[in-house]
């Protein structure tokens, strides 16, 4: 019997965002999910003038604004709470060799209303391909979509109940320092997966800027990848964000508080192990 | 073609420029077209006088003959191989001249149809309108901006239809993207990017009864703006349509760089207009190679159209071959590890989609035109929004021209006349 199949494929998010819904599903719900998305990229992105744009250039000399677009509201309070979980690990505040400034904001959801005590600027990147694919999920799931898998930029997917053969999805993380390797096999259902690397294709990308730390601005040199399975797509990409700018201990504590579905892996160490493998 | 064939085609034509003329913006956007496929009311036909029967003039007169409402009541041209040419296309007894003030003496017309060198498109439409009659008139408007606007303010004085050569506004595909821009599929409009290249020299041969100044007169200074207000025109025409704007300044580049053959007009031309918002027009015209022809590029943040080929762009991008492979495996009853984990496409990557088409094919739109024209004379009313637009692309088209002649970057002018 064959499996009713609907792709929908689109650019958003700087990046080709895709659908692929198994099952039954109406097109305005498909259309509605697909909007979702395009919706936070006009909020929140950075490259094209956006609420996020205008909060950051009120923000410009610090100070309190109110913040009128629910969504960047929504990315802001769940941004607050990625920092909170990952110990400031995690800091979608830009600046170039600068420390992040999370620390120096202070948010009133109820309010509306962000305060800073001296410059920001938000920079939410890939949080916010995590935070569209949750929103996405949210529009397919209450219109009784059951198998679905949605990727965006291929580094963020998000997936809706069982792979439409039946079990889990797996989902196989390509290893950027072996051409045609795999890093990992994972399986996932109903989760959110974010992978972050400081290596392979993704960093050819057109004005990519490297990862850097926040705790002291300074960008990440050691050829790492992190793999983050969570419940929604903007904590998966919070916590990928923070295992690749982690200290061993930093990481060690992040993978443990979730096992099995939080994984770092450093290639330099990897390679030289193959190396003494081949002698 | 037989008459029915040809009634069918003209009906289905039709049918296509009212299915794209409606819909949500495009009363605002392409009032004309709406009003001009309505429909031909019963009753005598449009008298109309055609000045200037070459190769233009024969084309409008040929399209006169297939409306339902018009009828060439004579013809006139002071060359008279052109007017034999043009006389061999009316039926026989049609009046001909060889003097324009002899036809408007003559009477017997409702309105003329100009299609003479650009110099005397606004002295003639000024005659015309002081006999009391209507004037449709080959584009661009006039010579200059002045007598462009002049021509509107004594069209307007006299209560007389003005109506100036723009088919591209009455093209059902045209008017089909102009629809599904203003439905938002191609999102925000930012640059028009519009070319019209062709690999010949512009001239014709001149026979000995005939000088150059009078068959090549798109090469001389004084009779024509050249590319500008030959090509140009219409394509400045579908830019500020499609950007529902006017330029605010123009900048730009002309050159006699290939033909350097004695003409006074440029063979190559590269322009700028700017819009509010950034937007951007670029222009260019060249006569000495063909292979990006004719086009207007329409780029939105979610696509393009290319009216002229006819077909609309999305950026969506192309898929992921891993997602594609699950796909096959699922459709296969297998279930395998989908490779799929860090970003490998980019969309700065050339877009090389195909595009699919704005539909409908190949019809001389020229002739709702006409038609349009005649209702509009019946009624003593001119096409809603019509000569605004041919206004506003006659003078960015010559204040293109200007631009390049002074090396300066010129705003758009603050005293033309209210349209």
């Amino acid at each position: 019997m064959s499996i009713e199949t609907r792709i929908e494929r689109f650019a958003a998010m700087g990046t080709r965002v895709e659908f692929h819904v198994f099952g039954p599903v109406d097109d305005e719900a498909i259309r509605a999910a697909r909007r979702a998305v395009e919706a936070v990229d006009d909020s929140l992105t950075i490259h094209r003038p956006s609420a996020a744009t205008a909060l950051n250039e009120a923000l410009a000399a610090g100070g309190s604004v109110e913040i009128g677009d629910p969504l960047l509201l929504e990315a802001l309070a769940l941004a607050d709470a990625a920092v909170a979980a990952t110990g400031g690990l995690f800091d979608p505040t830009a600046g170039k060799g600068a420390p992040g400034r999370w620390s120096a904001l202070s948010l009133d959801v109820a309010a509306s209303r962000v305060t800073a005590g001296g410059p920001v600027a938000f920079d939410f990147g890939g949080f916010g391909k995590g935070y569209a694919l949750d929103r996405a999920v949210d529009i397919l799931r209450a219109a009784g979509v059951a198998s679905a898998l949605m990727s965006a930029g291929e580094s963020s997917i998000a997936v809706i109940g069982a792979h439409p053969l039946g079990g889990g999805w797996p989902l196989a993380i390509p290893d950027p320092g072996v051409p045609g390797g795999t890093l990992a096999v994972i399986e996932v259902e109903d989760a959110a997966l974010s992978i972050s690397a400081t290596v392979g294709a993704g960093m050819l990308a057109p004005n990519r800027a490297a990862t850097v730390r926040p705790r002291d601005g300074r960008a990440i040199a050691a050829a790492r990848t992190a793999i983050a399975v969570e419940a929604s797509g903007a904590l998966a990409e919070a916590i990928s964000t923070a295992l690749i700018v982690a200290d061993a201990g930093e990481a060690a504590a992040l993978i443990a508080a979730w096992p099995g579905h939080r994984h770092l892996f450093d290639h330099a160490v990897t390679a030289a192990a193959r190396e003494d493998a081949d002698v | 073609m037989n008459e029915r064939d040809f009634d069918l085609t003209r009906r289905g034509f039709i049918d296509r420029v009212l299915a794209a003329s409606t819909g949500i913006g495009m009363a605002t956007a392409a009032p004309w077209a709406m009003a001009a496929a309505a429909g031909v009311e019963r009753g005598d036909r449009v008298r109309l006088g055609v000045v200037g029967t070459g190769d233009r003039g024969r084309a409008l007169i040929q399209n006169i003959l297939k409306t339902k409402n018009c009828t060439v009541a004579a013809i006139c041209d002071s060359y008279a191989p052109h007017l034999a040419r043009g006389r061999a296309l009316v039926p026989a007894g049609t009046r001909s001249f060889t003097d324009y003030r002899a036809m408007l003496d003559a009477r017997g017309l409702d309105a003329v149809v100009i299609a003479t060198p650009l110099d005397m498109h606004a002295s003639q439409t000024f005659m015309a309108l002081d006999a009391g009659l209507h004037v449709w008139c080959e584009k661009a408007m006039a010579r200059t901006i002045a007598d462009c606007g002049a021509m509107v303010a004594r069209a307007r004085g006299a209560h007389k239809v003005l109506q100036i050569g723009h088919q591209r506004m009455f093209h059902p595909t045209y008017l089909a993207a102009r629809k599904r821009a203003a439905a938002g599929e191609i999102g925000t409009i930012t640059q028009v990017r519009a070319s019209w290249h062709r690999n010949k020299s512009w001239r014709r041969p001149v026979a000995p009864d005939a000088t150059d100044r009078q068959i090549n007169w798109r090469l001389y200074r004084d009779r024509s703006a050249g590319l500008m207000t030959e090509l140009a025109t219409h394509q400045l025409q579908v830019a500020n349509w499609f950007m529902d704007a006017l330029p605010t300044r123009v900048m730009g580049s002309g050159s006699i760089c290939f033909w350097k053959d004695g003409r006074e007009v440029y063979d190559h031309v590269a322009l700028v207009f700017d819009y509010p918002g950034g937007r951007k027009t670029i222009y260019t015209s060249l006569l000495n190679n063909a292979r990006y022809g004719c086009e207007e590029q329409i780029q939105g943040s979610k696509g393009t159209i290319e009216p002229e080929l006819g077909r609309i762009y999305s950026e969506d991008p192309n898929a992921v071959p891993a997602l594609q492979q699950m796909q096959c495996d699922v459709a296969a009853g297998n279930k395998r590890a989908v490779p799929i984990g860090g970003a490998t496409w980019f969309p700065e990557l050339p877009v090389r989609t195909p595009g699919t088409p704005l539909g409908w094919g190949e019809y001389d739109e020229t002739m709702l035109q006409f038609e349009g024209f005649g209702e509009a004379v019946r009624k003593g009313r001119e096409l809603p929004g019509l000569l605004k637009e041919a206004y506003y692309a006659s003078v960015a088209s010559l204040l293109g021209e200007q631009a390049m002649d002074s090396g300066r970057a010129l705003d758009w002018p603050k005293d033309l006349v209210a349209v």
